[in-house]
């Protein structure tokens, strides 16, 4: 089944520049309904407020991480089917494999370029 | 200092009982027995006066070597001048960093904003907009002496604690861990490893394989 480019797509991450950077390379590959939040609290208010389709998520944020946010996303009913892809410089094994246990679907490390981008999009949603 | 006196003082009272003809053998007796204690305790407060001027002359020393030391730090410079100068140049680093950033990433989506209707005045706006993002790209000269100057201040604090810990022969106390250290261990905040990624991301990849 094909993606479905309209899906709104929640983008968190407490530095503006890396937001723009993967709403730029998400518009270029088609999706045009990207949200965003400065950290894991904000994204998950918006998480349970609204409906989305992925979530790109940094690690390093205060006041909640990206990886306290992905074990709320898992532990919640209603979000825990939300397929999630962290974008970190948090590269040490233990934390891809820390990542992998809470339930992620797929870890970017940064930094990164449009293609790798494009490959973790199309291991997790399919071709596009 | 008592117990010389006190030998003095016994002293002078034998020399006087034997000028005045005093020949009774308990008395005598008993005042030279005092004499000999006056004596040993003498000796014996002499030693531990010495001992003890010996111990505080050390501290005196240790003392003045630690001022000597503490004023060689420099601990106020470093708090009024070194450390706030570095944090404002840090500042600016982080400043002129998004100022370009900003710049180079505003001329990159005008671009690709653009509509390459008029192949002429495509590229005349191309070429514009890359002699543009080649003079935003020149605050990295600036950031540089900034970070240099940075670094020249931690290597002379380096430098002086170095020094300070090592006349004083100090070790490190055990330390607890805080609030934060201990949030940062739990949540596996350790930052960008030096040298790009500590794990690779073909590697990450054979594990989501």
């Amino acid at each position: 089944m094909a993606v479905d480019l309209s899906m709104p797509v929640l983008v968190v991450d407490d530095y503006q520049t890396m937001i723009r950077i993967i709403r730029n390379l998400l518009n270029q590959l088609g999706f045009k309904n990207i949200e965003e939040a400065k950290d894991g609290k904000q994204a998950l208010e918006k998480l349970n407020a609204g409906k989305f389709g992925l979530v790109i998520s940094d690690w390093n944020m205060e006041p909640m991480t990206g990886y306290e946010l992905l074990q709320q996303v898992r532990s919640s009913d209603k979000l825990k089917t939300t397929p999630f892809i962290m974008v970190t410089a948090e590269s040490k094994t233990e934390n891809v494999i820390a990542a992998k246990k809470a339930g992620v679907n797929n870890y970017i490390v940064k930094p990164f370029n449009a293609e790798t981008l494009k490959g973790k999009l199309k291991a997790v949603l399919g071709e596009f | 200092m008592a117990a010389a006196e006190a030998a003095i003082k016994i002293r002078t009272a034998m020399e006087q009982l034997r000028s005045q003809g005093v020949r009774e053998r308990p008395l005598v007796e008993v005042l030279s027995l005092s004499h000999q204690m006056a004596d040993a305790m003498q000796a014996f407060f002499g030693s531990l006066d010495k001992s003890i001027i010996g111990e505080f002359k050390y501290l005196a020393d240790f003392i003045q070597k630690a001022r000597d030391e503490i004023a060689g730090l420099q601990a106020n410079d470093i708090r009024t001048t070194r450390i706030p100068g570095a944090s404002v140049e840090l500042d600016a680093v982080v400043r002129d960093t998004e100022k370009a950033t900003e710049s180079i990433m505003a001329e990159a989506e005008k671009l690709m904003a653009t509509e390459p209707t008029d192949l002429a005045a495509y590229k005349a706006e191309v070429d514009a907009a890359m002699m543009r993002i080649f003079e935003h790209c020149s605050f990295q000269d600036l950031t540089g002496q900034r970070v240099n100057k940075v670094i020249s201040t931690l290597r002379h604090i380096e430098e002086r604690v170095t020094k300070f810990a090592s006349a004083l022969g100090v070790t490190d106390a055990a330390k607890e861990e805080t609030v934060d250290e201990a949030r940062k261990r739990e949540l596996l905040l350790n930052g960008p490893a030096m040298n790009g990624p500590a794990t690779t991301q073909d590697d990450i990849d054979a594990l989501f394989a």
